[in-house]
């Protein structure tokens, strides 16, 4: 049927009005900017003033850069706390969803750190790190362990920043979790405790694939987030940590960009990185696509 | 026409005046004209520091506005993590501001691009300030004749000079029945150690030190060991690294024993200088470096008495110690240079200003007349404040990547020294290591420098 109503015409004019604000706000603060550093990435561009066109000098010696090799395994290590974060958010969320006494108190506890600015909670972790007077260290000499100095420590920065990292997401992806377990229809349970099968079975074959959209979507944006991870690392190791094993790329682009002048260097960094999460999250929905399923 | 045609033409009208005054409000008026609505002077003051130095610059800006009528200034205060940052994009997005803070290492790059004035001709032509009474190493710091650092025109005025000098626990000490360090004669490197050693003691007898002889941070105690044995990071054409000499070698050698030879530092994990601070706050460490901006602190919070000495000596004899400063420049796009300048000049030397920073005991004064005033003024602690302008006027130095184009090189150097300080490497492989990946960065440095002044 075609809707060609006078109050349809109208609305649809209301309706372009209504994206248009935010389409104009993405082509002049997104789109304009993105272009202008693909094309600065092909430039010596200084952030200054001098920007001479020299090709794909620097994607070159992006690409030798041990320090941009560095970075990136960096970043990339530090996003093992997305599986973690994942595994704990789901049985946090399967826990709270039995509904145990307390259950409000207790999401309000974990979305907490959700909405804290990332800023302050660095300063209050690095705090935490401590190698004299931390927390974290002080807990571990209750059980008699003498914690490291967490962020001075080659080997300990990177967990040091996952953790926090995991801590700082719970909550999110738990709220995400918890809304997906209540919209899992109650008959299929029972149908399944009718066949036999146990608490085990009923969540490996019904739980689990039907939380799947979201378990994507959470994959899905914190990859995305994680490849962009800064802020952090920038407070809590502003020097990128012992032997440079907590910067991570974002944090590698910012000190070429505005510590040492060249913004061109960076910018093309940063597009390598961008395809680099593109690719990264097409090859998820490829895969995400080939093992979908439709409930009928 | 329809009712809601005129409808949805307001609607619209109404958007482009939305977006047309977002986009106006990028471009502050006052930026474009010069001149703020009431046709007064405007000119934009961006700035970072410690809160009392914050109070104390918009009391002299306030003073400064009142002296001049006509103008009006408007403050741009920037957390300091965020300054350089913050700097760049105004600079990039060319709305430089009329005056401003910067690092002195940035003068080259800053000049070459246009983004400072040359600010000679009112310094010297001003009324006000006598520029000869101003340190003349904190001036020469702003200096660039196009080739040369240090000579030729002014395109800032320092904001003030930091000299690093070394602190020692008096109290520590006088109960341990050690003779105080001479003011006049630094120690040698061995005699430091002996020292430290004899200071470096388990009190409550748990079988682990807890007093200390040193805690320094490489990154900013390394200079005045290196430079008084004779080594230095870069030559003096700036265009080689030189820490592969043995002078180097033996400097860095000797700064990593203090922890793994001698122990007389905390242990390794206990190393961060947040930790060595709070150490030498508690009492704990016998020296600890000293900088102007600490003193208030100092004053407030040490329960034991304190005075300052020069570096340990290395081979040279000649104690060496870095000053640090901060500029104050004139945007060179300002369209109000004379009152940008005026400005400038009443932040670096004005007599009240920079007398409640001396009050506030963050920085020396900028005024010689009134530094050495100071430091004779024995009612202020540290005693021995004549050791900080010693440091400025005879031995102090400037950054070693103060006169290059950019500091990733000199940043190099410190970005794999842990294992040397873990013991795990020695000094002399490391500089043979890092050596070649300087060299490659400052290489870059003054390739891009040579590129930027096309």
């Amino acid at each position: 049927m075609k809707t060609t109503s006078k109050l349809y015409r109208t609305e649809q004019r209301y309706a372009y009005l209504f994206i248009a604000a935010p389409v104009i706000g993405f082509l002049i603060f997104a789109m304009v900017p993105l272009i202008y550093s693909i094309y600065g990435a092909f430039t010596n561009w200084d952030g200054l003033g001098s920007m001479d066109f020299i090709g794909l000098e620097n994607f070159i010696n992006v690409f030798k850069d041990e320090y941009f090799y560095k970075s990136m395994f960096n970043t990339i290590y530090m996003m093992l706390g997305i599986p973690i974060g994942i595994v704990l958010a789901l049985l946090l969320a399967l826990a709270l969803n039995r509904g145990i006494p307390g259950t409000n108190t207790f999401r309000v506890l974990y979305y907490i750190p959700v909405i804290s600015s990332i800023a302050a909670i660095s300063i209050l972790w690095q705090w935490a790190y401590n190698g004299d007077y931390g927390l974290v260290n002080q807990f571990l000499a209750i059980f008699g362990v003498e914690g490291p100095n967490w962020l001075q420590n080659t080997s300990t920065v990177k967990p040091a920043l996952i953790i926090m990292a995991v801590w700082k997401g719970l909550g999110y992806t738990m709220l995400l979790y918890l809304a997906a377990l209540q919209s899992v229809p109650k008959s299929f349970y029972e149908a399944a405790k009718l066949d036999g099968a146990n608490a085990f079975k009923s969540f490996w074959h019904i739980t689990l694939p039907m939380v799947k959209p979201v378990t994507f979507f959470i994959i899905v944006t914190n990859i995305i987030g994680g490849a962009q991870i800064f802020t952090e690392i920038n407070v809590m190791t502003p020097t990128g940590g012992p032997e440079y094993s907590s910067a991570s790329v974002v944090f590698y682009i910012w000190q070429k960009a505005f510590g040492n002048f060249q913004l061109g260097y960076a910018s093309a960094m940063a597009l390598v990185l961008g395809l680099f999460i593109f690719i990264i999250t097409l090859i998820q929905f490829k895969i995400n696509e080939k093992n979908s399923f439709e409930l009928d | 026409m329809s009712k809601s045609t005129k409808k949805l033409g307001s609607l619209i009208l109404l958007t482009i005046m939305i977006i047309g005054s977002i986009l106006a409000g990028c471009s502050n008026s006052s930026e474009t004209s010069g001149k703020t609505k009431d046709g007064k002077t405007a000119i934009t003051f961006m700035f970072r520091g410690q809160p009392q130095e914050l109070k104390a610059y918009e009391a002299t800006v306030k003073r400064y506005e009142k002296s001049h009528p006509d103008v009006k200034v408007t403050l741009v205060q920037v957390a300091p993590d965020q300054y350089d940052t913050k700097l760049k994009a105004a600079i990039a997005g060319k709305k430089i501001p009329d005056v401003f803070f910067y690092n002195p290492a940035q003068v080259k790059a800053y000049v070459n691009s246009g983004v400072l004035k040359d600010i000679t001709e009112y310094v010297e032509g001003s009324e006000n300030v006598n520029i000869e009474d101003i340190w003349e190493k904190g001036v020469a710091k702003y200096r660039f004749d196009g080739e040369t650092l240090g000579q030729g025109a002014i395109y800032g005025l320092p904001k003030d000079l930091g000299p690093f000098a070394l602190g020692y626990n008096k109290t520590m000490f006088e109960e341990a029945g050690i003779p105080l360090p001479d003011k006049d004669k630094p120690y040698t490197l061995d005699e430091f150690i002996n020292v430290a050693q004899q200071l470096t003691k388990d009190k409550n007898g748990d079988g682990k030190s807890d007093q200390f002889g040193a805690g320094f941070n490489i990154q900013w105690a390394l200079q005045p060991i290196a430079w008084s044995n004779g080594a230095d990071w870069i030559d003096e054409t700036g265009t080689k690294v030189t820490i592969d000499t043995p002078e180097f070698a033996e400097a860095v050698q000797w700064f990593a024993d203090q922890q793994n030879k001698y122990k007389i530092t905390p242990s390794i994990a206990e190393a961060q200088t947040l930790d060595t601070y709070q150490r030498w706050m508690k009492g704990e460490l016998a020296f600890f470096p000293v900088g102007p901006w600490d003193m208030a602190t100092y004053a407030e919070q040490l329960k034991f008495e304190y005075d300052l000495i020069p570096w340990p000596a290395g081979k040279t004899g000649k104690p060496a110690a870095w000053v640090g400063s901060l500029g104050i420049g004139v945007g060179a796009t300002s369209k109000n240079a004379e009152a940008a300048a005026e400005l400038a000049l009443y932040l670096s030397a004005d007599q009240e200003g920079n007398q409640a920073l001396v009050d506030a005991q963050v920085q020396l004064p900028n005024s010689v007349t009134v530094a050495e005033q100071w430091a004779a003024d024995t009612s202020i602690k540290p005693e021995n404040k004549q050791e900080f302008l010693d440091i400025i006027n005879d031995y102090g130095r400037g950054f070693p990547a103060e006169k290059t184009y950019t500091a990733e090189w000199y940043d190099e150097f410190f970005k794999n020294i842990q294992p040397v300080l873990d013991g795990k490497m020695t000094a002399e492989e490391y500089v043979k290591e890092a050596q070649p990946k300087m060299q490659k960065l400052l290489d870059a440095a003054i390739q891009q420098e040579k590129q930027a002044k096309k």
